[in-house]
């Protein structure tokens, strides 16, 4: 299966990828821990960058509680268009093909496409320049000795939570590029949760955009799904949420469809979800609610994969299901936080 | 061959497809008689994998000229050179054939190298035997004792034994309060947490990050394949 053990590092970039924007208007600031908060954007920037208008392809691995799953990977960005191809090595056959915002997932064995056009990133940098925390505040970041990783020499930071409601990380970024090439996700003691890493990687390779573009041409004969999210707030849904976790803020709330024997919206079963989302400028945090079944819930559930937790329990006439790659007790502090208002 | 244009066409596109290694088996197969059985094909066929090489590499987009020359050049030189005639040992060939009745220099260097050999077998023993104890943690439940183990301290992983795994187990993973509802692969058995991850890191897919954003996606949502 090398579905699960893939999340440290997208969360770390999907983190990153918050961070820009939130620290927007901060960087002026003079003084000790302006200049801190600067560093941390300042490296973080870099790295998000570098995934963005880099050419490369490499071999990527992560591995989790134990498990092991890796992944092709290719990225190439040409004047404003960047795509993606990226193919699992593990399990079964899966490939993703990305263009700009849209997104075609595809399992060539069982040939079914899951298509999504992707218009949330406008949605992002309103949320979070409304908010005056940055990430300067939640976590620090120390640089220890350069190391090599992947055949590169590469800058190695720790960044350090600076409470106990969120994970610590240790990144390693290409000293030539800026290219994030290993990251390790950090419980409070140190212990390593989580690792991915490039076993190789090739950077600044020819743009090859053809090979991405072809393929996502290719839908003939593929069962076509496209799940639709439809925007809401919480208030809208009739719910309220006191005081989450310190540095949290929403960047977005959505309903969706689910299916509860697992599949997204590909059975008539589908039922609607409500997911609101919390980030702190490195991870982020999803709560789900929706109408408690007694044939589909079950007990309360605690449930931990590699970095990732998972927390499931029943409110009144609700279930609530709360996921992030954050402690045990963070997910509590959100749970705990909601509040149903009618 | 010339079975219409469009067929043409969809062939030769799928014979491109096939260069690239993105064809499936039935494809393939359909797409290979074809290449036996039509030269034109197979002249599309190299032209396809010449185009590839040029793309992928600088260093093979050269004119076909300085191939030539090069070879001339070379053929020329060796023309130059003194042909060495040397008679064969009978030594040497004795060593042939007895395998390790080498003399001298050569079988000491053959008996240096057996001790290399030896100790990387025995490396590649432990890091299996490593990897196994590694993979098979977290399928294993974490015994109360062991729970109460860790939390009196002494995290340290070298587990030589196993019978010192579990608390390997529970020094490194933080113990879930309840049911870790996780199989031997590691995969939560509930596929409906498994839809809430998904859906989880879709969000995460979504946001301006380019790469392990949409690889995180793809390495979670495995439902809709069924």
């Amino acid at each position: 299966m090398a579905s699960r053990a893939t999340s440290a590092f997208v969360l770390i970039c999907a983190g990153l990828a918050f961070a820009p924007i939130a620290w927007g208007g901060e960087a002026a600031k003079d003084g000790g821990p302006a200049a801190q908060a600067r560093d941390v954007r300042g490296w973080l920037m870099r790295i998000h960058d570098a995934a963005s208008r880099r050419n490369f392809q490499g071999t990527f691995v992560v591995s989790s509680g134990g498990n092991v799953a890796s992944a092709r990977m290719s990225h190439f960005c040409d004047g404003a268009n960047q795509y993606e191809r990226i193919e699992s090595l593990d399990g079964k056959a899966r490939n993703v093909f990305r263009h700009n915002d849209v997104v075609h997932t595809v399992w060539p064995a069982s040939r079914v496409a899951v298509v999504e056009q992707r218009d949330l990133l406008t949605s992002f940098p309103a949320l979070l320049q409304a908010g005056a925390d940055t990430v300067g505040d939640w976590y620090e970041l120390r640089q220890q000795d350069d190391e090599r990783v992947a055949g590169h020499a590469a800058n190695v930071l720790v960044v350090r939570a600076k409470d106990a409601h969120r994970y610590g990380y240790r990144l390693w970024s290409d000293k030539a590029s800026g290219l994030l090439l290993r990251a390790d996700v950090l419980s409070a003691r140190g212990d390593v949760l989580e690792t991915s890493a490039f076993s190789d990687i090739s950077i600044g390779v020819r743009s090859q955009p053809d090979s991405v573009l072809q393929a996502m041409k290719k839908l003939d004969g593929y069962r076509v799904l496209r799940p639709v999210l439809s925007p809401t707030t919480l208030e809208a849904e009739g719910w309220a949420i006191r005081q989450v976790a310190p540095g949290f803020r929403q960047v977005r709330c959505v309903n969706r469809e689910m299916d509860s024997a697992g599949d997204v919206a590909v059975t008539g079963g589908a039922h609607r979800v409500l997911q609101a989302i919390y980030a702190d400028g490195m991870t982020y945090v999803s709560v789900f609610i929706e109408p408690y079944k007694d044939n589909h819930h079950g007990r309360p559930m605690h449930a931990v994969m590699g970095a990732t937790q998972t927390l499931s329990m029943r409110q009144g006439d609700w279930w609530i299901t709360v996921i992030g790659d954050v402690p045990a007790a963070t997910l509590q502090l959100f749970a705990g936080a909601l509040e149903r208002k009618k | 061959m010339s079975s219409g244009s469009v067929t043409e066409a969809a062939l030769l596109e799928q014979l491109s497809a096939l260069a690239d290694g993105e064809v499936d088996p039935a494809d393939t197969a359909v797409a290979c008689a074809r290449w036996r059985d039509d030269g034109r094909v197979r002249a599309s066929w190299h032209a396809y994998h010449l185009i590839g090489d040029v793309l992928r590499s600088e260093d093979l987009a050269i004119e076909p000229s300085r191939d030539v020359a090069f070879l001339a050049a070379v053929r020329d030189r060796l023309s130059k050179e003194a042909v060495v005639l040397a008679p064969v040992p009978k030594a040497e060939r004795g060593f042939r054939d007895a395998g390790e009745a080498r003399p001298n220099d050569a079988g000491a260097r053959t008996g240096r190298r057996w001790p290399w050999v030896v100790s990387s077998a025995v490396a590649a023993g432990f890091v299996g035997v490593v990897g196994t104890f590694t993979l098979t943690r977290p399928s294993a439940p974490v015994p109360a004792e062991a729970q109460a183990l860790a939390s009196a301290g002494s995290p340290t992983l070298v587990a030589s034994r196993t019978d010192t795994a579990p608390t390997a187990v529970a020094a490194s993973t933080p113990a879930p309060a309840r049911s870790l509802a996780l199989d031997v692969s590691g995969v939560v058995r509930d596929p409906a947490l498994d839809t809430y991850l998904a859906a989880h890191k879709q969000f995460a897919g979504s946001t301006a990050l380019g790469v392990p954003s949409a690889f995180l996606r793809s390495a979670t949502v495995r439902n809709y394949g069924r």
